[in-house]
Order: C-alpha cells, then structure tokens, then sequence
C-alpha cells in the first residue's frame, strides 16, 4: 500500500470510503445514503476485504460488516486496525460484548446498522479525521460496560452515555444535564477516548488518542495511563 | 448404613405395615429433606441401641467371663483352647463392635460361622466339671456376639444361630453321659441364653421402626403446614393483585358498562389502554421467569406495538434480583407515558449490580398531560427515582432504582 492510510484527512477532497458487506442489497443501501453527502465518495464495494482494499488502496475510512459469510470478521477487523485502517465496524448484531469487542479489536467506531443514515455520515466523517463518534447503541454498550478491567469513566461522563443512550438526542441531554450540547459531546467523546486503552494497541487508536490530545479532549497529563498501551507507536521519546 | 435400616426385622415389619397408610400425606411431593428426616430419626434410634447392645455384649465377656475363666483355668479338659477361644472371641467382638458402631458391620455369616466353630471347641475342652459352670463361658456370653453378627437382619437368623448353639450343647451334655439334673439344667440354660438376646434384638428393631414412624408422621404435618402458609399467602397476594387490577381497570369498564363512557371517545380509549398496559403488565409480574423486570417491561413493549406504536426496546445488562414493590415502582411510570405514546418510543434499561435505569423516550406532542405526575423529579427519598419532562422535541420518563 503506497499511501499512509492514518494521515490526516484533508479537507480538498472528498473522504474516500470503501464497503465490506456480503450483502449486496444492504452495500446499495449504504452506498445510497452516502451519496447525499458531498464530502463522501464511495470508492469500493464487495464482500471480501482484502480485494476491496486492493481495488481502493487509498480509503481512507473502510466499512466493515462485522459478519461475513456466516462468521464474525473480529481477526481481520484487528489486522487492519493494526495496519492503521480506519475500520468503522457496522453490524446488526449489537449486543454490548459484541460491540466492545470491536472497539477492543481497533474499530474507530462502531454503528448499529437500525441507527441510520444520519449517524453513518456522522461516523464515517468522524473517522476520516480520527475523531471519535459515538453513536446510542456505542454509548449503552459503555455506559454498561461489566468488565472488571473496563476503563474508569467520571460520573458525569457515565451520565452523559447513559442519557445520549436512552435519548437519543443531544439537546435533550444537555437540557437535563444543564450543561451545552458541546459540552456533551465532550464527555462523550472523552469516555470514548479512554476507550482506546482497552485491548490490543492498534495504530487506529494511537491515531484517535494523539487526536484528542491535539484538540484539547485530554490533556497530555491525563494521557499517562495510555502511554504504556501506545509505547510502540512512539517514534520519539 | 440405610441398607440394613431398610431389611426390616419379621416384628417390625409386621407392626409397621397397618400404621403406614394412616401417615397423613401433602398433596405436594414431599421434599427431599423431609424424607431424609425419618431416616435421620431411625437412624439415631438404631444407633443408641447398637451401642448398648456392643456394650452388654463386651461387658458381659469381660466382667463375668474372664474372671470365671481365670479362676477355673486349671480345671479344664483343655485350658489353652478355653483361653484362647476366649481371646479369639474378645478380639473379634470388638473389632465386630466397632464396625458395627461405624456403620460398616462385617459380613454377618462368616462372623456367625466362627462363633459357632469357638462354640463347639469351647464345649469340648471345658470339660464334663465345668460343662456347667460360669467357666464355660461360651453359655453366657455367645449369644451378645451373635447379636452384633447379625445385628439389623431378621430375627430368625439370631433365632437360628442360637439354635445351633444349642444343639452343641446339647451334643457336649449328651456325650458326657448325663444324668436327668443335667438335662434340667441345659434346658434352663438353653431358655436363659435365649430369651435375653433375643428380647433386645426385638425389642431395638421395633424402637427404631417406631421412632421412624413418628419422625415421618412429625415431617408430613410439618410439609403440610408450609403448604398451607404457602397457599395462603398465594392467596393473599392474589387478592392484592387483584385489588390492583380493579383500581387499574374496573373504573373505565363500570363506566363503559354503565353507557357514561363513550368508545369513540379518544379520551376513554386513552383511559382503556392504559388499563390493558397495568393489567398486562400485573399478569406478567406472577410469571415465574429469569428476568421478570425485563419480562414486565417487554409484556408492556408487546401490547403497545400491537396497538400499532413501533417500539425500541434495548436492555443492556442484567438486573439483580429486585422485589415487586421496587419492579412495580420501576415499571408503572413508564407503562402510563406508553399508552400515551404516539409516532414511536425507545424504551431502554440499562442494569448493573447496583443501579436500574429504565427510560422510555416518545415525541412530544401538543396536549396537556393525560396520565401520571406533572414533568419533573419525583423524589420521595425512597429507592427508586422518577424523573419526566418534555422539551417540545420529546417526553421523556426515566426511572433509577440505586441499592
């Protein structure tokens, strides 16, 4: 692969996005909600990652069905995480284990496949700029989160994940939190951050926390507790 | 242990079998503990009686035996068999007690065969002199061991054994040519070695089986009462349910029996299907399933989407074990703001050990509120919050139960 899929997007060209699904239906639906949206250009379809990368080396943002041919893609959701692919996993099976397992993988995010044009573009977008989005059924996932190793979450971060969860609405949110809607967004996105501890490192996640480091999400002091997670992905001291 | 309780001697089998079916019995199957509790009775009846008998059966070839048997050693045809047969049966006894004692007694018929093999051979070398004193010791003693030998079986074993111990008396008096005084004295020998082992043998079995008896009678009225407690309060809470249910809906049927409801009136069918989500909601509340406060708010979920309101239920996590009052506070807010729902609704519930959150979220719409408290939090200091409001984009209803 000649170009470097983890460097920032910029804002001359439309973001390139490649779909993975063995559904044909399911890829012309995506592919049409996509089209709407002039900052997107569909550049690959098909069913099997590798050739739909071969035919779109330089996606920046792959859509990942999460099932392909009857198995769950966790293994090569990983290897092109590892690899720096921006792998947005969408999937109709989501159950929080399922969900967290591919954030744990590497995924930069993950949507429910019942959530929407909307919150794919979002997303989709998001991700291109190693930016996190957290669409509702993400947020339950975290916000209820059983694991005993499961990133430390402050209250008003849980608060905001549970209330974008069961509401849908980010005003909303804000008006019972009685804080801006930015702000919201902020805890949401701050909870997803600590998020990129869990799991494997991945260059995706190294990506998505240098990031939110570069526009003061986390202060680099908060950040001593990822360095361990991003060690390989230093370059300098 | 229970395999000899349950061989039960020929007395005790008979006295037992009449008193069997008037055991009063509870409709229910008895559990498990309340059978082994007879057992549990029977066995430490048994037990008590094991211990007496090993008891008597070593005292008395300790303490009236071996003295005997060392002031007359010299006196014996042949006093190293006396002895040593002595020795044998002392040996043999008390490791036949012991066992005996825990549960695991040796095999009876070899036992028995040995104590009859000691018999004979103490009665040929006691002597014509001794035939009768308390030096043959064989008269007094024996028939304890045969006891523990066949301790738990039926009676004719003991009876049988001691038959054959008599019939080698019997051949050791004759063989010595007796005189009339002799054949006296055996048969009142023969009746005093009898009666005794045989009276407690009986007189244990019968003690046990009784104590069994009683402990099953004690444990079927015990069944029966908890079965009683358990359908009253089934009723109880029947009634209480049913208490609920007419407040939920009777109003709304009484009026539209009485002709004051109008069934057009969107009004009266607002107030019908709130009454149909409480009264699906109190009939799933008695299902017995793994997660009831998910199987209520489902059963509410179901009837509003067959009412035509898409619904999105979302669970994440399981709830703990909660009591119904705490299900019912959790649940019932919600079910009001449902059957008021228009266009669609999200109902989520997100559960950990120690925290339920259950919201439901619809479009707002214009209208006064038709159902339950004016927006706001509703803190009455107790477990489980309820906060409502709406934005003009949606109405929301969230409930939080906190440990």
């Amino acid at each position: 692969m000649g170009a470097d899929p983890v460097a920032a997007v910029t804002g001359d060209r439309p973001v390139g996005v490649a779909i993975v699904d063995d559904h044909p239906v399911v890829v012309e639906g995506v592919r049409a909600w996509l089209a709407n949206e002039p900052r997107l250009t569909v550049l690959a379809t098909g069913d099997d990652p590798d050739e739909v990368l071969r035919a779109a080396p330089d996606a920046d943002v792959v859509l990942l069905d999460l099932r392909l041919h009857g198995r769950m893609a966790l293994d090569k959701l990983a290897e092109l995480s590892a690899a720096g692919r921006r792998v947005v996993v969408y999937s109709e099976h989501t159950d929080p284990q399922t969900m967290l397992a591919a954030l744990d993988a590497g995924a930069v995010a993950f949507l429910a496949k019942h959530e929407g044009r909307e919150h794919c573009v979002e997303t989709v977008l998001a991700a291109a700029s190693d930016r996190p989005y957290v669409p509702p059924a993400l947020a339950g996932a975290m916000v209820g989160d059983p694991r005993p190793d499961r990133p430390m979450l402050s209250d008003k971060e849980r608060e905001a994940l549970l209330l974008w969860f069961q509401s849908m609405s980010k005003a909303s949110v804000a008006r019972r939190m009685q804080i801006s809607e930015h702000t919201v967004k902020q805890y949401v996105d701050r909870a997803r951050i600590k998020y990129t501890r869990a799991g494997r490192p991945a260059a995706t996640k190294a990506a998505l926390l240098a990031r939110a480091i570069e526009d003061g999400l986390v202060r680099p002091e908060e950040i001593g507790i990822y360095r361990s997670q991003a060690t390989h992905d230093r370059t300098t001291p | 242990m229970s395999a000899d309780l349950n061989t039960p001697a020929l007395t005790a089998d008979a006295a037992e079998a009449p008193h069997r079916r008037s055991v009063p019995t509870p409709r229910e199957p008895v559990s498990p503990a309340a059978l082994a509790a007879p057992a549990d009775v029977a066995h430490a009846s048994d037990r008590g009686a094991r211990i007496a008998a090993v008891v008597i059966a070593l005292a008395w070839h300790v303490a009236i035996a071996l003295p005997a048997v060392l002031s007359a050693r010299t006196e014996f045809a042949a006093p190293a068999v006396v002895l040593g047969a002595w020795i044998l049966v002392a040996v043999t006894g008390a490791v036949a007690g012991v066992r005996l004692l825990q549960g695991s007694p040796l095999p009876p018929w070899p036992l028995a065969a040995l104590l009859l093999v000691v018999d004979a051979a103490v009665f040929a070398a006691a002597g014509e002199r001794q035939l009768f004193t308390a030096a043959n010791w064989v008269w007094g003693t024996l028939g304890w061991f045969f006891v523990l030998a066949v301790w738990g079986r039926r009676v004719l074993g003991l009876i049988a054994l001691l038959s054959t111990h008599a019939l080698i008396a019997l051949v050791a008096v004759l063989g010595h040519g007796p005189d009339p005084a002799d054949v006296a004295r055996y048969v009142m020998y023969v009746y005093g070695t009898f009666s005794l082992p045989v009276a407690v043998f009986v007189g244990s079995t019968v003690i046990v089986g009784l104590a069994r008896e009683r402990a099953a009678v004690s444990a079927a009225g015990h069944a029966m009462a908890a079965e009683r407690d358990a359908a009253e309060r089934g009723l109880r809470e029947r009634r209480d349910r049913l208490a609920l249910v007419s407040s939920a809906a009777g109003r709304v049927l009484g009026d539209l029996a009485a002709g004051q409801a109008d069934p057009d009136d969107p009004e009266v069918q607002r107030r019908c299907m709130l009454a149909a989500a409480r009264l699906r909601r109190l009939i799933a509340e008695s299902d017995d399933v793994p997660d009831p406060l998910l199987h209520e708010l489902r059963a509410a979920a179901d009837l509003a989407e067959r009412n035509g309101l898409p619904i999105d239920l979302v669970t994440i996590g399981t709830p703990p074990p909660l009591p119904v009052e705490i299900r019912r506070r959790l649940a019932d807010p919600l079910t009001g703001t449902l059957a008021d729902a228009r266009g669609w609704a999200r109902l989520t519930v997100v559960s950990g050990s120690d925290e339920v959150v259950v919201s439901l979220v619809t479009p707002d719409r214009e209208g006064p509120e038709a159902t339950g408290p004016p927006p706001g939090e509703h803190d009455d200091g107790g477990p489980v919050q309820y906060l409502y409001e709406r934005d003009g984009n949606i109405r929301w209803a969230q409930t939080r139960w906190r440990r």
